[in-house]
């Protein structure tokens, strides 16, 4: 396609009334060419035909039915926020498959539980109780056939945004990170862990610095031995 | 979000209606427009006076989108994240703010009949050139020239020159 050509087609293109073959020809050749600056000109002309339409006043039930769908997905939001704050880039590998698993926790957690209801908890490799002295509990829930590890914590305060909590598991070679978490405000949650913890001798959370750290450097809040 | 709508459904759902020819449709698009525009909300900048030229960048996708695939026919996805979309409602926002939507309006009715037709067919029903000139009965040479001298009318009538 040539100059010429794409002159002829100025028009069509600016309007977007190419069929998809002859759009990408014209794309390419204006990729590689600067002798067509007016296009720009007419694409704007173009798109300043949306305000040629009549205004038009919708019925007040849109609105309504609007602010229902932003309410809805305002609660969706707050539901998963937890999950969305994980500080994926800066994990180490262990704990960014432990995210990336997370990812998915809603599906994993329902499926686990189906799994619990169904063979009357077949299955389950151990379930271990985690506590402290103070108001904060939880559970841990393994099966080692599918690798996978479900805590249940609740009473875990919020952390401000630079702290996050850790998961360790602990075996005789020292902690291993294997995830971290925030808690929603309701200071619970469900952590979904892709993980083997068939060695591990203990399970353990700390606080630790956004991101995560290589090693505790405080001490467990939520524990249980396995 | 609430002002937003209050400041500009009527432009967005006239928009959408003038497209589609339906209420019910031109509802669903600018609820799925306002929607894509608050999910974006915090990537947008209100002072530039962007918000809404990419709502009407949205609901003219949308919507030829809808009235495309009606026809069986697929649009080119549209680019949501409004970084990508930004040149695009940079110049929407430039013609409304430099020439003055009446003047625009002005500017599409004094084409001649023909031009005005085939300009509308494209950005109203979303019809390719070749589509046009099989629906009017005209070359395929007809359809390129008349877009082109149209838009290039509205260029003159409006005066904008290259930066």
């Amino acid at each position: 396609m040539d100059c010429e050509e794409i002159r002829e087609l100025a028009g069509a293109y600016a309007l977007k009334a190419l069929p998809p073959e002859i759009l990408q020809e014209v794309k390419a050749h204006l990729a590689g060419c600067t002798a067509h600056p007016d296009i720009a000109d007419l694409e704007a002309l173009a798109q300043s035909l949306a305000w040629t339409a009549p205004e038009k006043t919708p019925p007040a039930a849109l609105k309504a039915r609007l602010m229902t769908a932003i309410r809805g997905e305002t609660t969706e939001e707050r539901r998963t926020s937890w999950i969305l704050a994980w500080p994926w880039p800066r994990l180490a590998p262990q704990a960014l498959i432990a995210v990336l698993m997370v990812a998915v926790v809603g599906l994993l957690t329902w499926n686990i539980v189906l799994q619990i209801s169904q063979d009357d908890g077949q299955g389950i490799t151990f379930v271990r109780s985690m506590t402290d002295s103070g108001a904060a509990s939880g559970r841990i829930i393994y099966m080692q056939e599918q690798g996978t590890a479900l805590l249940i914590v609740e009473g875990l305060e919020p952390l401000p945004s630079d702290m996050t909590y850790q998961v360790w598991a602990i075996d005789e070679s020292g902690p291993q990170g294997i995830g971290l978490f925030t808690t929603t405000p309701t200071a619970e949650g469900t952590i979904v862990l892709q993980v083997d913890l068939s060695r591990a001798t203990s399970i353990a959370i700390t606080i630790e610095r956004a991101g995560g750290s290589l090693l505790p450097t405080s001490a467990p809040i939520l524990s249980a031995e396995i | 979000m609430e002002t937003l709508y209050d400041r500009f459904s009527r432009q967005a759902f006239g928009l959408a209606y003038r497209i589609l020819g339906d209420g019910p449709s031109a509802e669903d698009v600018v609820q799925e427009a306002f929607l894509t525009i608050w999910r974006q909300a915090d990537r947008l900048d209100p002072a530039r006076g962007r918000v809404i030229s990419f709502l009407m960048t949205v609901v003219h996708h949308k919507a030829i989108d809808l009235l495309r695939s009606r026809r069986g026919q697929v649009t080119e996805p549209l680019p949501l994240n409004p970084i990508l979309a930004e040149q695009g409602a940079d110049v929407l926002e430039m013609a409304a703010r430099s020439m003055g939507r009446d003047a625009i309006r002005q500017a599409l009715q004094s084409l001649p009949e023909e031009q005005r037709n085939s300009i509308e067919m494209a950005y109203f029903q979303g019809l390719t050139h070749v589509e046009i000139a099989a629906a009017l009965g005209i070359p395929l040479g007809t359809v390129k020239s008349r877009l082109r001298l149209g838009l290039e009318k509205m260029r003159a009538a409006l005066r904008i020159r290259p930066d």
